[in-house]
């Protein structure tokens, strides 16, 4: 496989509680949350990557840890061969041209009072890739129209509000695209949208990895549509990966309780067709309290005595098929 | 429209510009409109002193023996360029400030607002008083002192919109993208601040205005300029009042206060159009609420709620539009009724209506909704009241953030339960709200707590508590998971479905996801451009439907148990309200149109009991 573009190497991030005013009369130690433990991810060019959890998990943290929004406290994140911490602020504002984003929640992220050219061009403009405006309205034409907006002429024009959801967030994609970065982040670039168009943004976010190599990473907590998009999913739990394979080897057989219990979850199309759910109980815990031995163990089905005190690493489960669960061990 | 336009249509708006205009063009015409040049020396007579207004001498003259109608039209000109020329200095200090405090925070932030806090409170009359005398009465020393002094409001305005704006997604988007402070604060955060900033400016230039009388009738004027103030001053140091010579006195008073009222005028009606704040309310009374005076045609025992060919417009700028189109069907008791369909197809109105919670602008204007012997679409607000909450309650999409979160849990749903049942003592509806708790699985020990201690899931479990206060015999849930996690979301419909089967309600679920609705549902109906495309059974509509809507929108969905199919989607957008297509709303979607889908409306098939759908292709034989 080729050179990965992005690589987290065991990185951990850890914030301080906000101590309030109690606290510090008091004296008392402020809280630290673990946001991410550890963790190590490759992104390769041409790949999407979906990086899958319930709010909590750390996934969002991870995803301003790529983009630099953000350092490690402990372990290194490289960007295409460069530790994103031996840059300085305005290399990593650089940096930025190669590291775009997709966000939420199309209604809300593009500036109501611009232009659909307006929205495409700003990255260009930004990183002054180009001074001749010929040269920038064919680029953005171009992104325009690679995003599904045809002819882009008729779009160039118009604003915001004259757009549907969908379309709003093809304009996004084609403001991210228009700098041709390597990495694209995608924080659950659908979720806002209605299921009928849900899976035409999806196949757009696909293609541009497959067609123009670069390493999409996807943040979502929807196992059932988003990550079915990707080529390789990583479940997360409480700042951990938990699970990480090829996308159908891990759907049509996970191995972590976690994974299987959200897919379990997933509502079945068809009424006749009922099967057995696993609904966990209470919610994630608290970042700041982890708990001993395997972290899911509070709310793990199939939970053994070992599981209190033994904290599981991955192990192999398959090929590029990894699980960090104890039963996956002999006792 | 463009803000001239509405300016123009705002009947005050109006009258303030075309005041203003008119001071406009009389102080830049002043040389053609005086009579006489007042800056010009005359000899004068003692006749020529307080000489009351005849034929040549319009508003007679002042103590100097001039015109005291050319002073005034030259007046004129210094007022409003003080005013103007003050009012731009305070814009350009303040906006600035305002920028810079309000984009940075932090401590230069509040630095900023602690000095624009001071400038606030210090009295500026005082302030200009002594400044003025030290540094020498020229024109330019008074427009700096105005315009140094006037820019706090606009200042804290900017200030508060700039936070704001700071926060939204798009700037968190140009900052991902990679843009510098300078071309956020340019291309995002300037361009939504200026309306409600040039408005703001407007009403300065008013108080500048006003602030120049007050120094000139004080003494403090440019003595070498004729200003309104200025007149003031001398008519009345001058024996103006013991000679009766009024026309010195009312003219310029009369001046100032026209060019004030006049900006004020246009400041206010800016700031009506542009500050979101003034608009219109959801308790504003509804208007436009039909009577009727006979009962609604009685349903079959077993239903609860029955919509019967229900019309929902909006106010439009070009007429009323057509959100919800003839809309019928029914709940049965106990009934879980799942209403699907993309955004906007108008299944939420359609339930608002029902309840009578449509927004400002929404009207029913035909179209019955029966429940329990009465019609919901036309009965009287008080009576109406009784039965909402009572005995039909709703959970709103992202009710969530909808509990007050200074007043705990306990004590909200224990409130909501005594405005309906004032007969029950505060310990009553306390118990019954524990109760509620401990049945949406939160627990009665939580009951005191506050909702900045519940997560999201436990608010919106908190929220259907809240609903089921007072035992409704209907409950309707629109999109109540949305913005939960997939487990949350799981835990929360277990939940509604759990519990409805428990007390036997009926529930109406609006969702755009008709996976949820195979799992929580007994019966579905798939609503498309504000018309039900189908309805029937869930077996019925997802083993074998009817309309090609719910063919596509099956397909969209993804099986965990087919993981490697692929899903469509659905090409083009749903209909806009302001252009909906003729004939089949679905027809320009639809892959198996014919010539008559875009003319004509398929009427409503029935094919079985309380199942029908509305589509062209089952009337031809073959096909069904």
């Amino acid at each position: 496989m080729s050179e990965p573009v992005v690589n987290l190497t065991d990185v951990t991030r850890t914030f301080a509680r906000s101590r309030s005013i109690l606290d510090s009369v008091l004296r008392r130690q402020v809280a630290q949350v673990t946001a991410v433990d550890g963790i190590s991810l490759e992104v390769h060019p041409g790949e999407v990557l979906a990086l899958v959890g319930e709010s909590g998990c750390g996934k969002t943290t991870t995803a301003n840890l790529v983009m630099g929004l953000l350092p490690p406290t402990r372990g290194v994140v490289e960007v295409e061969g460069t530790d994103l911490a031996s840059l300085d602020r305005e290399e990593l504002r650089q940096s930025r041209r190669r590291i775009q984003m997709v966000f939420q929640d199309p209604y809300e992220s593009l500036n109501p009072r611009m232009t659909v050219q307006d929205i495409v061009s700003e990255p260009l403009r930004v990183h002054a890739a180009t001074r001749d405006r010929g040269h920038e309205r064919e680029r953005v034409v171009e992104a325009l129209e690679y995003s599904g907006l045809r002819p882009a002429e008729r779009y160039l024009g118009m604003r915001p509000h004259e757009l549907s959801g969908g379309m709003r967030q093809r304009v996004v994609i084609a403001a991210a695209l228009v700098l041709e970065p390597a990495v694209l982040i995608a924080d659950e670039p659908v979720s806002m949208l209605d299921v009928s168009i849900r899976a035409e943004v999806l196949n757009l976010l696909a293609r541009l990895a497959h067609e123009k190599s670069i390493a999409v990473l996807m943040i979502t907590h929807d196992l059932s549509t988003v990550a079915a998009y990707a080529d390789r999913v990583a479940v997360m739990y409480l700042g951990r990966v938990v699970e990480m394979g090829p996308t159908l080897d891990v759907l049509r057989a996970p191995r972590h309780p976690y994974t299987r219990a959200l897919l379990s979850v997933v509502p079945v199309p068809h009424p006749s067709r009922r099967r057995e759910r696993i609904i966990l109980t209470g919610e994630t815990p608290d970042p700041s309290r982890i708990p001993t031995g395997c972290r899911f163990h509070p709310r793990c089905p199939v939970v053994e005595d070992r599981c209190l005190t033994n904290d599981p690493g991955l192990v192999t489960v398959g090929e590029h098929h990894q699980a960090a669960c104890l039963l996956l061990n002999p006792a | 429209m463009s803000w001239y336009r509405r300016l123009w249509d705002h009947r005050l708006g109006r009258v303030g510009v075309l005041m203003l205009g008119f001071s406009l063009l009389v102080a830049l015409a002043a040389p053609l409109l005086a009579p006489t040049d007042p800056y010009a020396s005359v000899r004068v007579s003692i006749d020529d002193i307080y000489a009351p207004p005849d034929g040549a001498r319009l508003l007679g003259t002042d103590d100097a023996g001039k015109d005291v109608l050319s002073s005034l039209i030259y007046g004129a000109r210094v007022s409003l360029l003080v005013g103007f020329s003050a009012a731009a200095i305070a814009l350009l200090i303040g906006g600035t400030v305002g920028l810079v405090a309000g984009y940075r925070g932090g401590r230069l932030g509040n630095g900023l607002m602690r000095i624009t806090d001071f400038f606030l409170v210090v009295p500026d009359l005082a302030l200009q008083i002594v400044i003025v005398a030290i540094i020498g009465q020229s024109l330019r020393n008074i427009i700096l002192v105005i315009g140094a002094l006037g820019w706090t409001t606009t200042a804290r305005l900017v200030r508060s919109q700039t936070l704001t704006i700071r926060e939204r997604k798009f700037v968190e988007r140009a900052r991902a993208v990679g843009a510098g402070d300078l071309t956020i604060l340019m291309r995002h955060v300037l361009p939504q601040v200026l309306p409600l900033m040039l408005a703001n400016t407007v009403l300065v230039i008013s108080l500048a205005i006003l602030s120049e009388s007050t120094l000139a009738f004080i003494g403090l004027g440019d003595p070498t300029k004729i200003s309104w103030g200025q007149m003031l001053n001398f008519a009345f140091s001058r024996g103006a009042v013991s000679a009766g010579a009024w026309w010195a006195l009312i003219p310029p008073g009369l001046a100032i206060v026209w060019v004030v009222l006049g900006t004020t005028l246009v400041g206010n009606a800016l700031e009506d159009m542009f500050n979101p704040r003034v608009g219109r309310h959801h308790l504003e009374p509804e208007r436009h609420l039909r009577t009727r005076t006979d009962s609604p045609r009685p349903s079959a025992p077993d239903i609860a709620l029955a919509i019967r060919h229900l019309v929902v417009t909006f106010e439009g700028d070009h007429g009323p539009l057509t959100a919800v189109e003839d809309v019928s069907f029914e709940v049965a008791k106990g009934e879980s009724v799942g209403l699907v369909g993309e955004s906007g197809c108008g299944k939420t109105t359609t339930m608002l209506a029902a309840l009578r919670l449509l927004p400002p602008g929404g009207a029913i204007p035909s179209g019955e909704v029966e429940f329990d012997g009465l019609d919901l679409a036309t009965l009287p607000e008080d009576r109406l009241r009784q039965a909402r909450w009572t005995r039909l309650a709703m959970v709103f999409q992202g009710a969530m953030n909808a509990l007050n979160p200074v007043r705990s849990v306990g004590d909200q749903i224990g409130e909501a339960i005594r405005t309906h049942f004032p007969e029950r003592t505060k310990a009553e509806a306390m118990r019954r709200a524990r109760e509620l708790l401990e049945l949406v699985g939160i627990g009665a020990d939580r009951a005191t707590e506050f909702p900045h201690q519940f997560s999201g899931g436990m608010r919106q479990r908190a929220m259907i508590a809240l609903a089921l206060a007072c035992d409704p015999e209907v409950i309707v849930a629109d999109e109540p998971t949305t913005a939960l996690d997939v487990m949350i979301q799981a835990q929360v419909m277990d939940l509604l479905v759990d519990i409805r089967q428990q007390l036997g309600m009926a529930m109406v679920l609006i969702t755009h996801d008709l996976a949820v609705v195979a799992e929580s549902c007994d019966r579905v109906v798939v609503m498309y451009g504000g018309r039900v495309a189908e309805q029937g059974t869930v077996e019925e509509v997802y083993s074998h439907p009817a309309h090609p809507y719910t063919r596509l929108l099956l397909e969209a969905i993804p099986d965990m148990e087919q993981p490697g199919r692929s899903l469509i989607s659905i090409p083009g957008s749903p209909p806009r309200l302001d252009e909906l297509p003729p004939g089949c709303r679905f027809a320009p979607r639809c892959p198996e149109a014919m010539a008559r889908c875009h003319r004509e409306t398929p009427p409503m098939t029935v094919l079985g009991r309380r199942r029908e759908a509305s589509c062209f292709l089952l009337e031809e034989p073959a096909r069904v």
